[in-house]
């Protein structure tokens, strides 16, 4: 069993022919993954990187059979194009578009409640389970197939709990980033769900940011578990000065609702090891797994 | 992008929002001739700054001028307005170093008996417009719901263009105000979501909402935050912005799209990503070192921008040393990193120790380039062992005091070039 994605995933690209859109599925088609068409209005017909492009989502199911779709397209189109693909049946998508205005986010969230549609992100880096494909931006080269699920808010902050687990031989059965803005699809506690219910997943790390309270309800949510894997938390920007914008919408912090130390109480009453380092995430893991 | 009090007031004036009449000021006469046009007095005088906690803050250092000051008398407003002008505010949601008040907004004081906290915002968890208010309206605000989350009155609005009025009888009855103000209230909620929806907002607060005895309401302050990633769409607003004032450096910061915040301590950092970017300042923090600065460069193609990037954290003569610290993934590459940083080098020599934690996508090219630059560097193989290195080498001795000339500079360059990097 695997998270999200598996051998029978079938992808699309919403903007393959875009300058993002080109250079992250040459990626993910050198590394395995199964990206079987793109979408770009206009261009149907044509084939980029090898694969069919179509003018519509629904166009390219029907003859690519696609099941997932990865979107690159630019911030205002992006979430039509999230809709388009939810309306058109896709069960997985991966939003990596950044800067979409908030209240298209809320239209979406409105509209994807109708639909069983998973959607990951936006402004997200996307999501890789090791040996089976990469949806997003990911970068190749610093995964390793193995045993710990990595849920993050923030990007770049996923590499650095990819790269540490890789290093000590952990390796990952999932990584998933969420997505750093203040509106998206799938949650921290959601993901927290797929990890506990998954076989090949041992521990998992929790990425966290200030600001929004994803932190608090994974903990409580975690608190509702009978049993539950070891859990190692990180919350970025415990340094910060409070009330000052950090290049997220979704740190804002407001009314002294979701403080770094807020979040680091609740989860760690739910049983969580919250490390106060960034760098320590790796060797925490390793420790609360015996090894 | 934060817009200034006397803004917010004009958009919600245009609403048909009750607001008080009132005058922006940017000298002691301007705010002399306000006065008297505003009749008889008391008066408010309000430093315009793009931050709250005006009330809590102090200017210029000075223990008895807080940003918001009252007056019985013209003269009185005038001076007051002099004494703020140009000096900087520092308030708890400030730097340390504050904001420069550039301009004075100038009202009648009103007493009322009830004052409402009202606003409404951005629920992330549950993905659309929330309504929230309490009772306990005033600059203690955030104090009181911290300590009693339950006082505040929550009422979630949905993805719709236009809520109902019901809305807003919901939450006055909740509050429990007098009956003579509920369908103002109602009214005024729904005002707030039709402008919160038409300008792309991501905060809009009134707080406080004074309620008179008659049952009127009128907004004593008001504050309101536009959806940055929406500006393109929404013209007017991104007009504000350009009135805005920031630091020159914040602003050449703005100008190249990075996330740059001035921090008080010793220890440049420049990461790509805001994570990781709090996580290097969260690092140097834990191990007792103080960052100077938080900058996030966004993911870049240009070489150029990279060296504006390590220009602008480097123009900060408090810092001692510098991190860098990126995780080259997806269109950001480490080798882009250290070519806009020798490019930086070229412009204005750099003469501070450097330690450089590069991951990721052409790292080792980076690696390559940087190791035969003769900068004074140190390659850090994680971010525990970089933060480590990067507060040692802003506690060691400092180098020779740096020179104004040019020539002062290149000669120290050279000597240290040939010293090689420390190890």
């Amino acid at each position: 069993m695997s998270i999200l994605v598996d051998e029978s995933t079938r992808v699309i690209c919403q903007g393959i022919t875009g300058r993002q859109g080109t250079f992250h599925c040459e990626r993910a088609l050198a590394s395995g993954t199964q990206i079987v068409g793109g979408v770009r209005q206009g261009k149907g017909g044509t084939s980029h990187l090898g694969v069919p492009v179509f003018d519509t989502v629904a166009e390219a199911i029907e003859v690519t059979q696609a099941n997932a779709s990865v979107i690159f397209v630019p911030p205002a189109n992006a979430a039509e194009a999230i809709i388009e693909a939810a309306d058109a049946g896709i069960g997985l998508v991966v939003c990596v578009t950044e800067r979409i205005p908030v209240l298209d986010m809320v239209r979406v969230r409105a509209h994807l409640k109708e639909s069983n549609t998973v959607l990951v992100g936006p402004n997200s880096p996307g999501l890789a389970v090791p040996g089976v494909g990469t949806l997003g931006i990911m970068p190749q080269g610093i995964f390793l197939p193995g045993a710990i699920g990595i849920v993050s808010r923030s990007s770049t902050l996923t590499y650095e709990a990819v790269d540490q687990t890789t290093r000590n031989g952990l390796g990952q059965s999932a990584c998933i980033g969420i997505g750093a803005d203040p509106v998206g699809g799938i949650s921290v506690s959601q993901c927290l769900r797929l990890f506990m219910d998954d076989d090949q997943t041992q521990g998992v790390v929790l990425i966290g940011e200030v600001g929004g309270r994803a932190e608090e309800n994974a903990a409580e949510f975690l608190s509702t578990l009978s049993s539950v894997k070891p859990v190692v938390a990180y919350i970025a920007g415990q340094t910060v000065p409070e009330g000052r914008r950090m290049g997220h919408a979704g740190t804002i912090v407001h009314y002294g609702l979701g403080t770094a130390r807020t979040k680091i109480k609740a989860l760690q009453d739910a049983g969580v090891r919250v490390v106060s380092s960034p760098v320590d995430i790796g060797s925490v893991m390793a420790e609360s797994l015996g090894r | 992008m934060f817009l200034f009090e006397y803004q917010a007031k004009t958009m919600m004036r245009e609403q048909g929002i009750p607001v008080l009449e009132g005058i922006v000021a940017t000298s002691e006469q301007r705010a002399l001739d306000a006065a008297r046009e505003l009749g008889e007095g008391p008066w408010v005088i309000k430093a315009q700054i793009h931050a709250g906690g005006r009330a809590e803050g102090h200017v210029g250092g000075s223990e008895d001028l807080r940003g918001i000051e009252f007056s019985n008398t013209v003269l009185g407003v005038g001076q007051t307005a002099a004494r703020m002008l140009g000096k900087s505010l520092v308030t708890p949601q400030t730097t340390r170093q504050g904001e420069t008040i550039n301009a004075v907004y100038i009202e009648p004081e009103i007493r009322s008996e009830l004052q409402i906290f009202l606003a409404i915002l951005i629920d992330g968890e549950r993905g659309e417009p929330v309504c929230l208010a309490s009772v306990k309206g005033g600059s203690q605000i955030e104090r009181d719901i911290f300590d009693d989350p339950n006082s505040l009155v929550r009422a979630p609005l949905g993805a719709t263009n236009q809520i109902a009025l019901s809305v807003g009888h919901e939450v006055a009855s909740q509050l429990g105000l007098p009956s003579s103000s509920i369908g103002a209230f109602a009214e005024l909620v729904q005002q707030l979501h039709g402008l919160f929806v038409a300008r792309d907002l991501s905060l809009i607060e009134i707080n406080p909402l004074a309620i008179r005895s008659n049952g009127s309401l009128v907004a004593l302050d008001a504050r309101v935050t536009v959806d940055d990633n929406a500006l393109y769409r929404q013209p007017a607003m991104g007009a504000l912005a350009s009135r805005g004032d920031q630091s020159g450096a914040e602003e050449r910061a703005a100008k190249n799209g990075f996330n740059f915040i001035p921090l008080d301590g010793n220890v440049g950092t420049l990461s790509s990503g805001a994570g990781l970017a709090m996580a290097t300042l969260d690092a140097i923090t834990h191990l007792g070192g103080r960052p100077a600065n938080f900058l996030d460069v966004p993911p870049v193609l240009e070489v150029s921008r990279v060296k504006e990037a390590f220009l602008l954290v480097l123009s900060d003569p408090g810092i001692k040393s510098l991190i860098v610290n990126v995780f080259g993934a997806g269109i950001m590459r480490c080798d882009t990193i250290a070519d806009g940083l020798l490019l930086a080098h070229l412009e204005q020599p750099v003469s501070i120790p450097l330690v450089m934690r590069l991951a990721g996508t052409n790292a080792p090219l980076a690696l390559s380039r940087l190791e035969r630059s003769g900068l004074d560097i140190q390659f850090a193989p994680n971010l525990a062992s970089g933060a480590q290195m990067v507060i040692d080498a802003a506690d060691s001795p400092p180098a020779p005091r740096q020179t104004d000339s040019i020539a002062g500079r290149l000669t120290q360059w050279i000597t240290r070039a040939k010293e090689g990097p420390r190890s």
